[in-house]
């Protein structure tokens, strides 16, 4: 019999080296200038570059896709911190019955394939609204949706962590308005909340393929997928650097969720 | 005196659940009236529709001569303290205190002035910067205090704000909250359950049970003139006794026959409960003229007041004086009799 500790080793190694493995072929692929049929042991520290980066930031495509993806993480993460802030706050301290009703709907986009919320979105408002399909950032709204399993949950943690009927109460009785009271005294109190969802939103959106694919609009996965074909040590290149990001992104995250509960 | 704070006949449930049946009190201008009661008996209830965060079906709340159940909470103007310590974790004491005067736009200098006042007047001051994890309960409850006052409410509702606290560390902030309340002159209404607390800082206490008013008089009068047997039993210590009326006045100990005059209401035939405080029993030598006589079981010495458990024989059962005889041996073992001053006891068929 393995000790329990042993065990827990074995596994992280296991693991870490499923994990490692096609990180490590990846970043070979993409930033050595070895043709990849001769990629081995031997050539492990020959010709290493960081063109293929330059390459891709080079491209006009890619900075348009770039931007385009930034500006809807950021509409994303602001409209998801705007929506379940409130809503979320007010169904805890009114009624248990609409804060079940939201959590049962939060995780709704697990089960409901990405595909059947474009065409059911596409639908409803090519007729009605076509300016919401045609500008990208229509999409905003499918993106919000689509994060929702992950940014509810860490703001249903958040709000569960503090006294938030004592504080809100107290707020009240001092004078400020629910709009004060949700953002100078509720917010502030699980801001480690709403930063990791604010991070999860980010990166759900720069990973997101499915509805920029269906609505035709051109977001980094959709570039780098096309990239692929066009230059794709430079698609894969960039791809590690998107990782890296969302990476590190989680762990700021989990340093700020640290501090707040201090 | 003006009233400052009236519930008029203010009915609400929850559910099923009455938790205020037709409940009326006024608390006067400068006046400390508690509510006091078992948990669930409504008088959180009837805090918390004073401050406007539950509605009344029906009956209405006065502050001076106007109703405020139209305006929402942060429209009453009331000075709140909770249970829980509910200073907001993220602010230091000075912005917790300037926060309800930032709301009303208060200017620097104003706010600045009015801190420095409030922190010195629950003796705090230098804490300024301090934030509420770093404060011991008692500090926390007594900045709360401070953050109440600051806007000048016209009422103060505290609400068990002593519950969370150490017994030294609350008599300490109750006695503070009693000189800060009198100083101000603010009407105030303190819930809580614990009668010890409500008798020393009211100047009247409201009994409650089941959303009802049982009783509301000055401590004094709540103690020594209890409305109702439950009023006796949950205000103070009482010796609950089970007796047989044997006519109009006169009861006899259960299992006893030798009967003894009592205050003439009451059931007048039948089993009966005799409630009576423990200092309306005394210890007295056997060759007095006792009423019972029995053996001392325990007896706990108390400093100022030392109590004394005596089993009688034949009826078997306990009874607690706070006045024994001083020439009378009191020790366990020691046979004693006992003489009861009826005068002020209740005589109830409720068990």
């Amino acid at each position: 019999m393995m000790s329990g500790r042993k065990l827990w080793w074995s596994v992280l190694v296991v693991v870490t080296v499923f994990y490692a493995i096609p990180m490590v072929a990846m970043t070979r692929f993409a930033f050595q200038r070895v043709p990849v049929i001769k990629l081995s042991w031997s050539n492990v520290f020959d010709k290493w570059t960081v063109a293929p980066i330059g390459e891709t930031f080079a491209d006009p495509n890619f900075r348009s896709s770039a931007l385009l993806s930034i500006g809807l993480s950021v509409a994303t993460a602001v409209l998801t911190v705007l929506l379940l802030v409130p809503t979320m706050a007010l169904a805890h301290l009114r009624s248990p019955r609409v804060r079940r009703w939201i959590e049962v709907s939060a995780v709704l986009p697990f089960v409901v394939p990405a595909i059947a919320l474009v065409v059911g979105f596409a639908g409803a408002f090519r007729g009605t609204a076509p300016l919401f399909i045609r500008n990208p950032y229509g999409m905003v709204p499918l993106l919000v949706i689509t994060a929702l399993p992950f940014t509810h949950r860490t703001i249903e943690n958040g709000l569960s962590s503090i006294d938030l009927r004592t504080l809100v109460d107290a707020s009240r009785s001092l004078g400020a308005g629910w709009n004060r009271t949700i953002w100078t005294v509720v917010a502030p109190n699980i801001r480690g909340s709403i930063a990791t969802a604010t991070f999860l939103a980010i990166t759900v959106v720069l990973g997101e393929f499915t509805i920029a694919s269906l609505l035709l609009k051109n977001t980094l996965p959709l570039y780098l997928a096309y990239a692929q074909g066009q230059n794709p040590q430079g698609a894969f290149a960039v791809g590690l650097v998107l990782t890296a990001i969302s990476a590190s992104l989680i762990g700021i995250t989990n340093g700020i969720g640290r501090r707040s509960r201090r | 005196m003006n009233r400052s704070l009236a519930f008029l006949s203010v009915t609400k449930s929850f559910g099923k659940t009455l938790a205020l049946d037709h409940f009326s009190v006024e608390v006067a201008e400068g006046e400390l009236v508690s509510l006091l009661g078992p948990s669930g008996c409504g008088k959180s209830t009837a805090l918390r529709v004073a401050a406007g965060f539950e509605n009344p079906d029906s009956g209405d709340v006065m502050v001076g001569e106007s109703s405020v159940l139209g305006s929402p909470a942060n429209e009453r103007g009331m000075g709140l303290v909770f249970q829980n310590y509910s200073l907001f974790p993220h602010l230091n004491v000075r912005e917790n205190l300037e926060f309800g005067l930032r709301v009303r736009r208060s200017s620097a200098a104003v706010r600045r002035a009015r801190v420095t006042e409030l922190l010195e007047l629950v003796r705090l001051s230098g804490l300024d910067d301090r934030l509420p994890h770093q404060l011991s309960g008692g500090q926390q409850q007594r900045v709360a205090l401070a953050r109440a006052l600051a806007v000048e409410p016209r009422v103060l509702l505290l609400d068990e704000p002593l519950s969370a606290l150490d017994a030294t560390v609350r008599v300490e902030v109750r006695d503070e909250i009693r000189r800060i309340q009198r100083g101000s002159g603010i009407a105030t209404l303190f819930v809580t359950h614990d009668q010890d607390e409500a008798l020393a800082i009211s100047d009247r206490v409201c009994v409650m049970r089941s959303g009802r008013v049982e009783q509301v008089g000055t401590p004094r009068a709540v103690y020594r003139y209890p409305a109702t047997p439950f009023v006796a039993r949950f205000v103070g210590r009482v010796n609950d006794l089970a007796v047989v009326v044997r006519g109009v006045g006169i009861v006899a100990l259960r299992g006893s026959t030798s009967g003894f005059p009592v205050p003439q209401s009451g059931p007048s035939s039948g089993d009966a409960r005799l409630l009576l405080r423990p200092e309306d029993v005394r210890v007295v030598g056997l060759s007095d003229d006792a009423l019972a006589r029995g053996r001392v079981e325990a007896v706990h010495f108390g400093g100022a007041t030392t109590s004394v458990d005596v089993l009688l024989t034949p009826s078997n059962q306990t009874v607690r004086s706070t006045d024994a005889t001083r020439n009378v041996r009191c020790e366990v073992g020691e046979e004693v009799g006992v003489v009861f001053d009826t005068e002020r006891a209740l005589l109830t068929r409720e068990p």
